[in-house]
């Protein structure tokens, strides 16, 4: 019943010609080329993409493996956001994730029904109809009533977890981190014995990126509490660049917010930085298998700009 | 020492009698909204965006109904909005005040905007992320409300409802 109600808002949408073939991206689209990545694929520069043989997996798939996708910043609307959406599709067909997280800015524009289908439901269509579910945290651009929004998964909250065999997700509300959404990311970090403890949320708390660099206030009071209580890895977005930090008392950080919008350029030379990529969109899979994260980042063309295994606790 | 003391005692006595008179016209504004709230169907999860911009449009229309004369000032009144200006000050000359500056510049400042009491806040305008270690020095606000910083204004949302409550002129600083 759900799917009809989509497809029909779909289709309805589709005939009224309000797709804009116009992209609305705050940048022009460039060649993808990301900086200090190891192992860059050079073979795909179509934006089309690749069908399942020629994709360039990194991950080894291990069986009853959490796997999931992320993006970030991604509701534009723009036909980079489509051809992230492509991608990720090819990817899921071969990898088989079957939930993603959004890192907030989800719909950009404001919360008219229209912008929901063009920018959400349309895009991800064939991840929707393949059952992958999404889970999203809310940015700056969000209204929080996308709470209550189904598809998003939230469950009526700002703020949120859910858990996928081994792994805990805290999802939070980075907008608004008030003292009743402190204690309870306190509670909910000390009464979680999952081995794996993955926080996300839109604000970065390290960021090399020239446009907003990170939120240090925001940090001051979350990350003494990810340390403490033995947060594995962080996802923001925010910054419309992807970046992997060298790890912070333990503690990978990731920012990827660059899943539909795009600042060029805008990555600062910072020895803090293990990898970044300013210049085209991008989204990860995500693969968690006993004491190992193995993660690929792939760019809208189809390169993988970052690979590589985390270890946990170390 | 002891006159020190002695001279703090009666603006605690006094903060404490402006909290109060704040916490219960925000007491009297969430039973409004409550009341409201009771009239258009609750909002559940759904995967139909249009109710639940039907929903939002309908609470905002009927708390408007419930207070049509409601004006800046009506909840941030002046012996309020004097002690929301010495809280905010204090934060940012204070031992976090960098740090609330710094969140303030790269959280994507909005600009300002012409905020109107009962307005809704625009449609597209992001909502700047309010610092944490401010919201750890101000009132605590049911869920129903929260602070929003817009240029250097203070305002009071109502977050249901999308609604424009109350605000403050010039009370953040500039950062």
């Amino acid at each position: 019943m759900r799917t009809h109600a989509i497809f029909f808002r779909i289709v309805g949408y589709l005939l009224l010609g309000a797709i804009s073939a116009s992209t609305q991206e705050p940048t022009p689209d460039q060649p993808a080329t990301p900086r200090t990545a190891p192992a860059v694929s050079t073979a795909q520069q179509s934006s089309l993409p690749a069908s399942a043989s020629q994709l360039d997996l990194r991950i080894p798939l291990h069986p009853k493996s959490v796997r999931f996708a992320v993006i970030g910043d991604s509701g534009t609307g723009g036909s980079a956001q489509y051809e992230i959406a492509k991608e990720m599709e090819a990817y899921r067909e071969l990898v088989g994730f079957d939930f993603v997280i959004m890192l907030g800015d989800n719909i950009y524009g404001g919360d008219s029904p229209k912008n929901f289908v063009r920018k959400f439901e349309l895009p991800y269509k064939p991840l929707l109809d393949a059952g992958v579910k999404f889970y999203a945290s809310l940015g700056n651009h969000d209204n929080p009533n996308e709470r209550l929004y189904k598809l998003f998964n939230m469950g009526g909250e700002r703020y949120y977890t859910f858990k996928k065999n081994d792994v805990t997700f805290f999802a939070l509300d980075s907008n608004y981190m008030d003292p009743q959404q402190l204690s309870w990311l306190e509670q909910r970090l000390r009464d979680s014995n999952a081995a794996w403890k993955i926080g996300y949320f839109h604000h970065p708390l390290f960021n090399g990126g020239k446009h907003h660099g990170p939120d240090v206030d925001l940090r001051s009071l979350i990350a003494p509490l990810f340390e403490k209580y033995g947060v594995n890895v962080v996802f923001s977005g925010h910054e419309h660049i992807y970046e992997r930090l060298k790890p912070v008392h333990g503690i990978y950080y990731f920012i990827l917010g660059n899943s539909g919008q795009l600042m060029t350029h805008d990555l600062r030379k910072s020895d803090a930085v293990q990898v970044g990529f300013d210049t085209d969109r991008s989204f990860m899979i995500v693969e968690i298998a006993g004491d190992k994260l193995y993660f690929q980042t792939i760019s809208r063309s189809g390169q993988t700009i970052d690979s590589d295994v985390l270890q946990r606790g170390k | 020492m002891s006159c020190l003391v002695m001279g703090q005692a009666p603006r605690v006595n006094r903060d404490s009698v402006v909290i109060k008179d704040f916490e219960s016209r925000v007491t009297d504004y969430v039973k409004l909204s409550k009341k409201a709230a009771s009239g258009p169907a609750a909002p559940k999860p759904t995967d139909d965006p249009a109710k639940l911009k039907e929903y939002q449009l309908a609470l905002a229309a009927k708390i408007r109904a419930g207070r049509p004369q409601a004006k800046q000032g009506d909840i941030f009144t002046p012996d309020v909005t004097k002690m929301f200006q010495r809280l905010i000050a204090m934060s940012f000359s204070g031992p976090r005040g960098e740090k609330l500056r710094a969140s303030l510049r790269h959280a994507e400042p909005v600009k300002t905007l012409n905020l109107q009491v009962n307005d809704s806040y625009p449609q597209g305008v992001p909502l700047q992320s309010t610092p944490p270690s401010l919201l750890l020095d101000l009132p605590k606000l049911p869920s129903e409300l929260e602070y929003r910083i817009v240029g250097r204004d203070l305002v009071l949302r109502d977050v249901k409802a999308n609604l424009i409550v109350d605000f403050i002129s010039n009370v953040i600083p500039a950062s």
